[in-house]
């Protein structure tokens, strides 16, 4: 048993904001103070030390085909950040598409035990999984990705049953080992394979003739029905493209007042105002996600510099590839399944629209009340690699910082924000509900994402620093599942995650009319397409852990 | 002298099959839905059923796949130092001893699974490793093109469904991959094909195509080694440009010229080539042109690249590589961090300039694959009948998708087929062999 003495705990789950603390680690577990005279193995003084949950990124590009051909790609990606091996830890390759051993190292090293997926093609969810378990260290699940599959549309184009497609929704999670599901462009990236070059929401596809609403209200509607904790994971219609704002309330309101989570929707916030035809819509997507209780979003924050963009929506990457940089770039249909995208792009402070989705990003942080609601992400590594965090978490906890920044950008892109009026600064305490407690309630992980009695000893502990991004980027202490993994930014025990997935209840029935479909269509065989537990930890995985389908108020 | 190149297939395997001595195990039943391992379109649709232990395709199979199942591992191969018998712990002994008194180790893979490949890349790491797969010359053409310009790809399943029209640069598709036409480009039903398919030949039509197929195949006979300014051609005529030219490479401006009116018509096209068989000095920049030309389609229309390869591992060999170390293959970790570079870490240039002090040559699906010849001690670890009689070590490997679970990726790199193990065997899977010499290493370096 270890005991953590005396650290200022900040566990919004279980109401606590720094008050001095013991924590007992046992098994993997968090545990009752003991008894008097139990034996304590080790115990660590963490005197004025800030202690949190490990935290959980909802919302990260770290494995998969579209990952590993940007890896592929940017030889020069990764010449740049060489790691070697050390006595514990293997050699590898990070910045904007790290290798996987070098991305579990990293984010274990700030503190991160758990880290989500969220573009699992199920087709090529093997490969997902492969590559999650070559990460170290960390948990992981995926998010299954539907809304442009054959199946699907063919389906609710002949107006099948809900309860029929709830079947399919539910044998997919299963099949594929996933713990949510995610829509990319709902129907877009099918339209695209019919050279279609947009789709809005309310515009049937070109074949099928179902239109991206009707897909996400099927698709909210049967995770609600299977009482599946994650809502609907949604990076919505027309990416990137100025005035897109209207398309992203519309996606909102398709929801119709079911569960429903907005992915990286700083890209999806733009207005057409302005001489160049491109403006912040922050304030609007903002007051949409304050007025309406069923509607979460992260924010996929752009930081300037190199990176690489990597997607399942193929329209969109097709749409973006002239702005690749450095000018290559790979687009790929997949499977009658979906499809990705991916293409390096260079974010500029001093150009004009790149500025100001740095500022609209931040506009949106700052201007979503709720912390519960608003996800802290950078779109991994799509607006910017996850080592970005710690100067992302200074940008909202540090006015004076951020205006600094600010004052850096393109100088017309400052003064069409309203970024430099907005007062507010993050607590830690909101810092701990938006990287921690919320996460975790958003994706149904009782266990994770605070420190009460019960939960998984995922455990935090940070020097309290003035400076946040120096505070954020190495913690003293890092537990995963009660074992210290990493101390003061780096590694010093590796280990394996788990994947959380979830397995609601199906008839199997629907089994009978895929396996038509594969017979008829694949090229795979039905009878090998779905992953077994087993494989599951072939592909490099310590083993699924099964969170329970209950639906319970808020 | 090294004198192999690519996977060097000999002539005939050597390796005789000889019954299993053992009394034969009961008749199972065959099973369906079996995953073939050996060549990059992963057929997984077989019926195999075992006789007398070996496995034998009893449907859908192919020429290849009925060979290479159907080979027995059971015969008297054992493993060997220095052309002795010797215990399989014994000759893993050696090997990790031969990998750790060497400066510069070489590992050259030719088919083994993603769980071998990640006990190959881990070794690597340990000993400062230059790694390699034997078909890397081919797979370099396309990954040059990818690390240069990219592309616009697609996958089987949505050939099978989407494509009406099929053109093939300067490839037996047929040859290398025997069922591609009946499963993604013949008769099977599809989603969104209704009418005929249409396929174009650039070099001669494969022998073997399905009759539908035949009947409305164009073949432009065309010299592979000139099938960049083809492309050339068709990429100025898709810009609008005036030819001043009648005849490109031999062939006739008007015929490009229809091609291409073709190609713009097609619902969904696809351009299809095997790197394998464009070997010809600087193929990737007619693969590149290649590449290029369905870009430039795809203003307008839908076209798609295919790029077939996937056979002996390779596909394999690339995806692990790329996501444990950031680099698809001809990666060192000699520094200990790993440097890519296609040009130096080649193991053929490599051998010749006898840069390497031992070489661990691993190849577990197709015996036919043959270790380079080097003067340098080497170490194999292969299915019983690879070429091994100048090896220090020889190590029989069990093969997966036969003897055990595991998985291969396809000619696209989407789909890792999942291989089951059909039979029993005394022999050890890659993996187990490549983790035992890294356990017989020690954390001595």
């Amino acid at each position: 048993m270890i005991r953590l003495r005396g650290g200022c705990v900040i566990d919004p789950a279980n109401g606590l904001n720094g008050e001095p603390r013991d924590l007992y680690l046992h098994e993997g577990r968090i545990v009752a103070p003991p008894a008097a005279g139990a034996r304590i193995d080790r115990e660590i003084d963490l005197g004025g030390m800030v202690v949190m949950a490990g935290a959980i990124d909802l919302h990260t590009h770290i494995g998969g085909g579209k990952v590993n051909i940007a890896r592929a790609m940017l030889p020069e990606d990764h010449r740049g950040d060489p790691v070697a091996r050390g006595p514990l830890t293997r050699s590898g390759s990070g910045r904007a598409a790290p290798s996987t051993l070098i991305t579990g190292y990293r984010y274990a090293e700030m503190g991160y035990t758990a880290c989500f997926e969220p573009a699992v093609l199920p087709v090529n969810a093997r490969q997902a999984h492969m590559e999650m378990g070559d990460t170290p260290i960390v948990d992981k699940g995926g998010y299954a990705m539907l809304g442009s599959d054959d199946f699907l549309l063919r389906m609710m184009a002949e107006r099948a049953d809900q309860g029929r497609i709830n079947d399919y929704v539910a044998w997919t999670l299963r099949a594929s080992q996933c713990l949510g599901i995610k829509v990319v462009n709902p129907g877009g990236i099918s339209a695209f394979k019919f050279n279609a070059r947009s789709l809005d929401v309310d515009q049937p596809h070109p074949y099928y003739r179902v239109t991206p609403r009707a897909v996400l209200q099927t698709l909210t509607r049967a995770l609600h029905e299977l009482s599946v904790p994650h809502p609907l994971h949604v990076h919505a219609s027309n990416l990137g493209v100025p005035g897109n704002v209207d398309a992203t309330l519309a996606t909102m309101d398709a929801a119709e007042g079911l569960p429903i989570h907005l992915t990286h929707i700083q890209f999806h916030s733009y207005g057409t105002e302005g001489e160049r035809r491109f403006s912040s819509a922050a304030a609007r997507i903002a007051d949409a996600i304050n007025r309406q209780a069923n509607v979460s979003a992260d924010v996929g924050q752009i930081m300037f510099g190199q990176t690489v963009t990597a997607s399942g929506d193929t329209m969109a990457q097709h749409r973006n590839a002239g702005h690749a940089h450095p000018n290559k770039w790979v687009c790929m249909d997949i499977e009658c399944d979906a499809g990705c995208g991916v293409v390096p792009f260079r974010y500029r402070d001093g150009n004009f629209v790149n500025a100001l989705q740095w500022a609209i990003g931040l506009e949106i942080f700052l201007r979503v009340t709720d912390p519960w609601r608003i996800f802290l992400t950078t779109d991994h590594p799509n607006g910017a690699p996850f080592t970005s965090y710690p100067h992302l978490i200074r940008l909202l906890m540090d006015r004076g910082f951020r205006n600094e920044k600010l004052a850096q950008i393109h100088p017309d892109a400052a003064a069409h924000s309203e970024l430099g009026r907005l007062e507010r600064e993050y607590s830690l305490y909101e810092i701990a509900i938006m990287t921690r407690a919320a996460p975790a309630r958003i994706l149904g992980l009782k266990d994770r994402g605070h420190l009460g009695v019960g939960a998984a000893a995922d455990v935090t502990v940070y020097a309290d620093l003035p400076d946040r991004e120096r505070m954020f980027s190495a913690p003293e202490y890092v537990f995963k599942d009660g074992e210290l993994v990493a101390r003061r930014g780096g590694v010093v025990k590796v280990t394996q995650g788990a994947t959380h997935v979830v397995r609601p209840d199906f008839d199997r029935g629907i089994e009978k009319r895929l396996r038509e479909y594969f017979d008829r269509y694949h090229t795979i065989a039905f009878d090998n397409f779905a992953i077994a537990d087993d494989e599951l930890i072939d592909c490099g995985s310590r083993g699924p852990i099964v969170h329970p389908c209950v639906r319970e108020g808020r | 002298m090294f004198r192999a190149r690519g996977c060097t297939r000999e002539s005939e395997a050597r390796y005789v099959p000889t019954p299993a001595m053992s009394t034969p195990p009961a008749a199972s039943a065959p099973q369906s839905s079996v995953g073939c391992p050996f060549c990059g379109l992963l057929c997984d649709d077989l019926t195999v059923e075992l006789a007398a232990g070996a496995p034998i395709v009893a449907s859908r199979g192919c020429g290849k796949s009925r060979q290479l199942f159907a080979l027995a591992d059971d015969g008297p191969a054992g493993a060997r130092v220095d052309g002795r018998e010797a215990t399989t712990e014994i000759a893993l002994a050696r090997a990790a001893e031969i990998l750790r008194a060497a400066s510069q180790p070489l590992l050259l893979t030719a088919g083994i699974d993603v769980a071998g490949m990640r006990a190959l890349l881990e070794l690597a790491d340990r000993t400062g490793a230059v790694v390699d797969h034997a078909n890397a010359d081919a797979m370099f053409r396309n990954l040059l093109v990818l690390q240069d310009g990219g592309w616009i790809s697609t996958t089987l399943t949505e050939v099978r469904n989407r494509a009406d029209l099929l053109v093939s640069a300067g490839t037996d598709i047929v040859g290398r991959f025997p069922r591609f036409f009946e499963r993604c480009f013949g008769d099977a039903q599809a989603m969104f094909v209704d009418g005929e398919r249409e396929a174009w030949f650039l070099g001669a039509a494969p022998a073997g195509l399905p009759d539908s197929i035949a009947r409305r195949a164009t073949a432009i006979a065309v010299d592979r080694a000139r099938l960049g300014e083809i492309f050339a051609t068709l990429r100025a005529l898709e810009a609008g440009k005036a030819l001043g030219v009648a005849h490109v490479a031999g062939v006739p401006r008007e015929r490009l010229e229809v091609l291409l009116a073709r190609m713009r018509a097609a619902r969904y096209g696809v351009l299809a080539w095997a790197a394998a068989d464009l070997d010809f000095p600087h193929a990737e920049l007619a693969i590149q042109g290649m590449c290029e030309l369905v870009k430039a389609l795809n203003a307008k229309g839908r076209f798609a690249a295919l790029p077939l390869g996937g056979t002996d591992g390779d596909v394999t060999a690339m995806q692990v590589s790329t996501w444990q170390s950031g680099y698809p293959l001809r990666v060192s970790f000699a520094g200990g961090a790993p440097v890519f570079d296609p040009v130096r870490y080649r193991a053929r240039r490599m051998l010749e300039a006898g840069e390497a002090d031992a070489v661990l040559f691993v190849s577990a699906l197709d015996p036919a694959c043959a270790p380079p010849a080097s003067d340098a001690p080497t170490i194999v670890l292969g299915r019983p009948g690879t070429r091994s009689q100048q090896a220090a070590v020889f190590v029989p490997l069990a093969t997966p998708g036969i003897h055990h679970a595991g998985h291969l990726y396809r000619t696209d790199s989407v789909v890792a087929v999942r291989l089951r193990k059909l039979a029993d065997t005394r022999h050890l899977s890659a993996a187990r062999a490549l983790s035992a010499i890294l356990r017989a290493i020690g954390d001595g370096r």
